[in-house]
């Protein structure tokens, strides 16, 4: 983590590291039960579901917060592993790549959903959810449930405002609490990338966000 | 943003105490104070998605993964022959049906033509304007049978 000053600068040798980390995980122990799912062995595949779903059903139920749909979204989530696993190349770690489907459904379930009308399905009584749909999310910090729910309404209209990565780096960073160093082991780019990625995904939330707030119906 | 503040950004945003210059640099740029902050401020409302709980799945969830997994599999057009040689066989017959109909309509048309112009020279003489695009085009405009 250099500070000279000017742009962060790219290392030459990132290539080179990453693809060192590639080989390195491809023939772990992990490795080697994704290539037996790839070749189609229906057993490898069981146990990367059960080797990850809690995970996938915590990360899940984090962000739409509806129980009812947890698992619809969980099964679409590993449905979609499945299927792709033919493509995953071993440059992030089994768990990035399964988080960012599993965010990516997510989203892909809320804007379905309309982020409005996720604030009168959940828990509340109607008299609580007209209350929150009154509430200006970033001004009000009264009643701490509506404040809650208020809040990741909020949150989320941001972020599908950002690209796909930019979310998954951002939820990794914010969400789960890792590390820029993390993050670079686990995706496989280099700490200067991810340093960067994330100053850009951060501007665009801070612009997003001022927006929402001139007009918050427009979200 | 300076990057004096841009390198240490995401140790700042993580809870990590800013270095004296670091610290410094903040105090006396009003810019990066201002995008610090929004930043700051961001970075707290994300902090809304954790998990918070740990939610275990319900019994019996592989064996519905498998079952969406089978829903969503692409059904290729050899596949319907072998998941179903029943289906299949009824696709062989209804083919065979049918050429066996487009074959009795091309023989009927066959003999409709062997009562026209047999001559070859009278054939030509009849098709010769087509060849020229247009007037086929005029012709096939203007055809009745
Ligand atoms: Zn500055």
């Amino acid at each position: 983590m250099g500070s000279a000053a000017g742009a962060l600068p790219l290392p030459v040798l990132g290539s080179r590291v990453a693809v060192r980390k590639r080989v390195d995980y491809e023939n772990s122990q992990e490795g080697g039960l994704v290539r037996r799912a790839q070749s189609g062995d229906e057993a490898a595949f069981r146990e990367i579901v059960e080797r990850y779903q809690s995970k996938v059903f915590s990360i899940i139920h984090g962000i739409v917060r509806q129980r009812n749909d947890v698992e619809d979204i969980a099964q679409q989530v590993f449905s979609k592993v499945y299927f792709s696993i033919r493509n995953f190349d071993f440059r992030s770690s089994l768990i990035t790549w399964i988080y960012k489907i599993t965010v990516n459904e997510c989203f892909d379930y809320l804007r379905k959903k309309k982020v409005r009308k996720l604030v009168y399905e959940s828990d509340l009584s109607e008299d609580e959810a007209r209350r929150v749909e009154n509430t200006e999310p970033a001004v009000n910090r009264q009643a701490p449930v509506d404040q809650n729910l208020a809040r990741r309404d909020y949150v989320v209209k941001l972020l599908m405002r950002v690209s796909e990565e930019e979310r998954t780096l951002l939820m990794l960073k914010e969400v789960e609490g890792r590390s820029v160093e993390e993050l670079a082991m686990m995706t496989g780019m280099n700490e200067n990338t991810i340093k960067v990625k994330l100053f850009r995904a951060r501007q665009k939330l801070v612009k997003a966000a001022q927006r929402l707030d001139r007009n918050p119906v427009a979200g | 943003m300076h990057q004096v503040i841009l390198d240490r950004l995401e140790e700042y945003l993580a809870g990590t105490p800013g270095s004296r210059e670091f610290t410094a640099h903040l105090e006396s740029c009003p810019a990066c104070r201002t995008e610090v902050s929004g930043m700051q401020e961001l970075s707290n409302a994300l902090g809304v998605l954790r998990a918070g709980e740990e939610v275990t799945p319900p019994a019996g969830f592989y064996a519905r993964v498998a079952e969406r997994v089978e829903q969503q599999r692409p059904r290729s057009f050899a596949s319907l022959f072998w998941l179903d040689p029943v289906f299949g066989r009824r696709v062989a017959f209804a083919s065979l049906m049918t050429l066996a109909v487009l074959g009795s309509y091309l023989i009927s048309r066959e003999t409709d033509y062997s009562a026209g112009p047999t001559n070859p020279a009278t054939v030509m003489a009849e098709q010769a304007p087509a060849q020229d695009p247009d007037v086929m085009l005029a012709t096939l405009a203007s055809y009745e049978p």
